[in-house]
């Protein structure tokens, strides 16, 4: 493992190089949160986007919707797979990617930025933060994931 | 999720510069080398095999990543063709193999453009997931030629 130039930590396997910016929190379907004064952003960790393929489309959450931690807050369908992805927190959605209907690759190409999904304004942030994972750690849990499919 | 798939086929010297193959999804055909290197025409050669691999493989990834992409697909036809390159030493490689596949699809005028982008990235995709061109060290080209309809076109 190791910190590239922008101060992500990020590993390879076989050919595939997996980066986690160390200011997200991370939970452990692979989505990452981003603080950003009263309201969390919410986006795809790079693993999740390079391991399930390119995205035909992302279907998210209506904003003002009431989510609690677990509920689903995007759909998702790759070239290879279809998956849900459950809220990391509790909140109320306060805003969406509208770009993702026209442009859902963004989410391959920038998972950190422009791919980002929704922003909720969360019902205990200092509780929902803290149980989510430093970046570090969800690079250890996504090695482990990757390691033990490249082994079965 | 296996991690690998093994396929299989089975070749027989048939006398002459002959062969009989059989396929590991069933087939059973004949074939030679090209006339032009001491074969038989009208039978499978390996340079037809080759470049029909790649079409074809392509061509069912384009079909299941249309699908996925959530396109009206009206019709597909691709030629396919491979240069073959003579070293100095005599030996011989595909250096290239071109596909120009003519594909229409069927759109409301209304997302025209949104289909037009979801064709594109289904080819991408198509390439990018197909085994067979993942697997070949020739450089791999693709010229589509791609036509939008409305609606009303039934499909062929």
């Amino acid at each position: 493992m190791a910190n590239d130039s922008t101060g992500a930590i990020e590993f390879t396997i076989d050919k595939f190089i997996f980066r986690f910016p160390q200011n997200l929190r991370y939970s452990r379907d692979g989505l990452w949160v981003m603080q950003e004064g009263s309201v969390l952003r919410i986006g795809i960790a790079d693993f999740v986007q390079q391991r399930n393929g390119d995205i035909a489309f992302a279907t998210l959450i209506p904003a003002e919707t009431n989510v609690k931690a677990g509920d689903e807050i995007a759909s998702i369908e790759t070239v290879k797979v279809n998956f849900s992805l459950p809220s990391p927190v509790s909140g109320k959605v306060v805003e969406i990617n509208a770009s993702l209907q026209n442009s859902p690759e963004l989410i391959n190409l920038e998972p950190y930025g422009k791919g980002w999904l929704v922003a909720l304004q969360p019902a205990d942030p200092e509780g929902d933060l803290g149980a989510l994972m430093t970046a570090e750690a969800y690079s250890n849990w996504a090695r482990q994931l990757a390691e033990a499919e490249m082994r079965s | 999720m296996p991690r690998t798939a093994t396929y299989h086929t089975t070749v027989q010297w048939k006398g002459e510069h002959r062969g009989r193959i059989l396929m590991g999804n069933g087939p059973e055909m004949e074939f030679s080398a090209p006339p032009d290197a001491q074969g038989h025409a009208g039978v499978l050669t390996p340079e037809d095999a080759f470049v029909a691999a790649v079409n074809t493989c392509v061509m069912m990834m384009f079909l299941w990543s249309a699908e996925r992409f959530k396109l009206d697909l009206v019709s597909y036809e691709c030629l396919g063709e491979g240069t073959k390159l003579i070293e100095l030493d005599r030996t011989e490689l595909f250096t290239q193999v071109l596909l120009r596949p003519r594909i229409v699809v069927r759109a409301d005028e209304a997302d025209r453009d949104g289909a037009m982008k979801r064709l594109r990235r289904a080819i991408d995709s198509a390439v990018k997931y197909s085994l067979v061109a993942n697997s070949i060290k020739s450089k791999l080209v693709l010229e589509p030629e791609i036509i939008i309809v409305p609606q009303a076109v039934p499909a062929q």
